[in-house]
C-alpha cells in the first residue's frame, strides 16, 4: 500500500475570497466563505449552514408521548440519540424512573448506535484523510479509495461490524434507523434469551474489531511523524476551550446518563449539574451571519469568536468527553485512554488535550469502549427480565440529556396536564460545537492560507478541521436528513466579488 | 424470512413536506399486496440504503428529487449511471447513495441487485416541517405511484 499524500502543490490565486460549499463528507449543506486581503492572506472566514423551518411549531400541540418518534426523524445520522434523549426527557416529564432492566436495554441499544456511528465516521469520513492523505486526488479520497488501499476483506469487516451496530439497534429498538421502543419510564418490549445470545456473539466480534481499529490508528496515524506533527503542532487544528460532557458518579464517561460536567481550558471543574438545571449553565448566543445558534457557558458568556479561559465557548463530542472525565469503566478502553494521555503528556501537554485532530483518536478509543460495554451488558443474563417499565406520574416539564456520538444532546419539553406539548427546546451536539467549529475554521484558514497560495489539498485540510467534530448540520439547524447535502467554498476579494468557487456536487 | 426478487424502496422524511413522497408511495403500494414484491420505507441514506438492497434482483427506489430548472410534480426515471458523476462527490456523515452502491458492488458484488432504478418526482418544498405535500406535488402522487408499479411489471 502506497503511503498517504499529505501535502500537494500549492498555486497562487489572485482571488480574494475562497468558498468551500458544500463541505464533503458532512451531513447537511455547509458553506465556507474565506475572505482575502490585497496580499492574498486570509483575513476572515465564516462557516455557515442553511436552515429548515418550523420544527418547534410542528411539535407543539402534539402529545408528548409522540416526541421520541418525531424528534428521531430530525436526523438520519443519529436518530437513536434523539430517541433516547427524548425518552429521558419523558422520564422527567412523567416523573417516571425506569427499572434497572429498562436502563440496561436502553444503554445496550445505544452501544449499537455508537459502534455503528463511530465505525462509519472513522472509516468513511476520517480514514480517507489518514490512509490516503489530505492531498490525495479528490476522486480517490473517499471510502472506495480506502477499501482499494487496505483491501476488500478489511472493507468487508468494516461493513460487517457497522451492520452489527445497526442490528443491535434493530433487535432492541424495533427498527434499525428510527427506533420506537423508548417510552416514559422504560422500554416497550423485553429482550428474549435468544436475542441476548445473538447480541453477545456480535458484541464479542465488535470488541475484536475495536482492537483492530485502535491498532490501525496507531500504525497508520500515530506512527507517521508527519501526521503526529499535524495533530500535535499546537498552531493549526488547536484551540484552548472549555469542554462539556456527561460523566458517572466516578467521573467516567457515560453516553446514556449522568451529570453534565464542564471544565476550563486548564482542566479545572467549572460546573457539574443535573440535566434539569442546564439553563443555569448554558445560554444561546445568536450571530447575524448564521442560522445556527452559538451556545456558551453562561457564567462567562459570549466574548466573541475567541478561545481561552476568558471565553465562554466550549467543545463537546469525543475529545470533550475525554477531557471532562477520568476515562472509561471498561479495561481495554481505559488502557487506550491511558496510552493516549501518556503520549500527550510526553509532548508537554499538562491539562486537557486541545488538539482538534485528536477527536479522531478519542473516537477510536470510544469505539473500543462501546464494544466492550455492549458485551458487558449483553453478557448479563438479568437483562432478559420482563420488568421493563417503571410507574409514571402526571405530566409536567422535563429535560433529558444524553451524549450523542458527536456530543451533548439536550431535549427540553413542557407539557400541559393532558400530556399535550406546549413548548420544546433542543440543543443538539453540532450546535453545542458551533462556535468552536466557526472559530476553528477561521483560525485554520488564517494559518493555512498565506500569500494567496491555495491547493485542493490545503482546502481539504480546512475541511478536516471541522470534520473532526463529525458535525451534522441537519439537526444543528433543525434541518432534515436527506443525507445528500454538501459544501461549497467561495473565495471573495476585498470588494466582495466571488472570484472562485469550489464545490463537491 | 425469504426475500422476494423485487424490492420497492420508498425513501424520504415523512415529516418534511414533499421529501416524504417516497414514503407515501411505499405505504400506498404495500396496501396493494403485489405478489413477488417486498415494499420497504427508509428515512436513511448511503450505506443503510445499500444494505437494504442486498439479496434482491431488482430494486426500485421511489424518492423526491430537487433539481434546478424542473417543475414540481415532474416524474423522472433514472438509472444508476445517472448518478455516476456524484460517486466521488458530496457525501454526508456516511456516504451518498451512489458511493454506497459502488461500495456494495466492491465488497459484496454477488449480493447486489443487477438492476437498480430510481423513480423520482421533483419536489417544491423540502425544507418546511409538515406531513402533507404541496399542491402540485400532491396532484401528481397517483401518477408517481403508477410509474413505480409500471416499473415493477417491466
Amino acid at each position: 500500500m502506497a503511503g498517504p499524500i499529505i501535502f500537494d502543490q500549492k498555486v497562487k490565486t489572485d482571488k480574494k475570497r475562497i468558498t468551500i460549499d458544500p463541505v464533503t463528507r458532512l451531513e447537511g449543506h455547509g458553506k465556507i466563505d474565506i475572505f482575502l486581503d490585497d496580499k492574498g492572506n486570509c483575513i476572515n472566514a465564516y462557516w455557515q449552514v442553511p436552515e429548515l423551518r418550523g420544527f418547534e411549531r410542528f411539535c407543539v400541540g402534539r402529545h408528548v408521548g409522540e416526541l421520541p418518534v418525531l424528534t428521531n426523524r430530525l436526523c438520519g445520522v443519529c436518530p437513536a440519540a434523539h430517541h433516547l434523549a427524548s425518552a429521558r426527557a419523558l422520564d422527567a416529564v412523567f416523573s417516571a424512573e425506569p427499572t434497572p432492566t429498562a436502563h440496561k436495554l436502553r444503554e445496550l441499544f445505544y452501544m449499537g448506535q455508537y459502534v455503528h456511528s463511530h465505525i462509519a465516521h472513522f472509516y468513511a469520513l476520517a480514514a480517507p484523510d489518514f490512509v490516503l492523505g489530505p492531498a490525495a486526488p479528490a476522486n480517490k479520497r473517499n471510502i472506495l479509495g480506502v477499501v482499494e488501499a487496505v483491501g476488500v476483506p478489511i472493507g468487508a469487516e468494516v461493513i460487517k461490524h457497522r451492520s452489527y451496530g445497526q442490528k443491535v439497534q434493530e433487535i432492541i429498538g424495533g427498527r434499525a434507523t428510527h427506533p420506537v421502543f423508548g417510552i416514559p419510564g422504560g422500554v416497550s418490549k423485553p429482550l428474549t434469551e435468544e436475542e441476548r445470545v445473538h447480541i453477545e456473539t456480535m458484541a464479542k466480534s465488535c470488541v475484536e474489531f475495536g482492537k483492530f481499529t485502535l491498532k490501525l490508528f496507531n500504525d497508520v496515524v500515530l506512527a507517521n511523524k508527519d501526521y503526529l506533527g499535524l495533530i500535535t503542532n499546537g498552531k493549526s487544528f488547536y484551540q484552548e476551550t472549555n469542554y462539556m460532557g456527561l460523566v458517572d458518579e466516578n467521573d467516567k464517561v457515560n453516553f446514556y446518563r449522568g451529570k453534565v460536567k464542564i471544565v476550563s481550558p486548564e482542566g479545572k471543574e467549572l460546573a457539574k449539574f443535573e440535566p434539569k438545571d442546564y439553563l443555569n449553565y448554558i445560554s444561546e448566543h445568536v450571530e447575524p451571519w448564521t442560522y445556527m445558534k452559538m451556545p456558551v457557558f453562561k457564567p462567562i458568556g459570549w466574548k466573541g469568536l475567541v478561545d481561552g479561559a476568558a471565553s465562554g465557548i466550549y467543545r463537546v463530542g469525543t475529545l470533550g468527553r475525554l477531557n471532562v472525565s477520568k476515562g472509561f469503566t471498561t479495561p481495554l478502553a481505559q488502557a487506550a485512554y491511558e496510552g493516549m494521555v501518556k503520549t500527550v503528556r510526553s509532548l508537554g501537554v499538562t491539562g486537557p488535550v486541545h488538539h482538534t485532530l485528536a477527536y479522531h483518536w478519542a473516537r477510536v478509543v470510544e469505539l473500543q469502549y462501546a464494544a466492550e460495554k455492549m458485551l458487558e451488558l449483553a453478557s448479563d443474563k438479568s437483562i432478559t427480565s420482563t420488568d421493563v417499565r417503571g410507574k409514571i406520574g402526571e405530566p409536567k416539564e422535563g429535560v433529558g440529556i444524553v451524549e450523542a456520538p458527536r456530543g451533548t444532546l439536550i431535549h427540553h419539553y413542557k407539557s400541559d396536564k393532558d400530556g399535550i406539548c406546549t413548548g420544546i427546546n433542543m440543543i443538539v451536539a453540532t450546535t453545542n460545537n458551533n462556535a468552536a467549529i466557526a472559530h476553528e475554521v477561521k483560525k485554520n484558514a488564517m494559518a493555512l492560507i498565506r500569500d494567496g497560495m491555495v491547493s485542493p489539498g490545503l482546502l481539504n485540510m480546512l475541511e478536516m478541521s471541522f470534520r473532526c467534530y463529525d458535525p451534522c448540520n441537519s439537526c444543528g439547524t433543525h434541518l432534515l436528513p436527506d443525507g445528500s447535502r454538501a459544501l461549497e467554498v467561495r473565495i471573495i476579494d476585498k470588494d466582495g466579488n466571488v472570484k472562485q468557487v469550489l464545490k463537491n456536487f | 424470512m425469504k426475500k422476494n426478487r423485487v424490492l420497492v424502496l420508498g425513501i424520504g422524511n415523512p415529516l418534511l413536506t414533499d421529501d416524504g413522497i417516497g414514503i407515501v408511495a411505499a405505504r400506498e403500494i404495500i396496501k396493494k399486496g403485489l405478489a413477488g414484491v417486498d415494499v420497504e420505507e427508509a428515512t436513511a441514506s448511503g450505506i443503510e440504503v445499500m444494505e437494504m438492497m442486498l439479496g434482491y434482483e431488482k430494486v426500485i427506489v421511489a424518492d423526491a428529487i430537487f433539481l434546478p430548472d424542473h417543475e414540481p410534480g415532474e416524474i423522472m426515471h433514472l438509472k444508476e449511471e445517472d448518478f455516476s458523476h456524484t460517486v466521488h462527490g458530496s457525501s454526508p456523515h456516511g456516504v451518498n447513495i451512489s458511493t454506497a452502491i459502488a461500495l456494495g458492488r466492491q465488497t459484496s458484488p454477488e449480493m447486489m441487485p443487477k438492476d437498480i432504478v430510481f423513480i423520482a418526482m421533483q419536489a417544491e418544498d423540502i425544507s418546511t416541517f409538515g406531513e402533507s405535500q404541496t399542491e402540485k406535488v400532491a396532484r401528481m402522487m397517483s401518477e408517481f405511484i403508477d410509474a413505480v408499479i409500471k416499473e415493477i411489471r417491466k
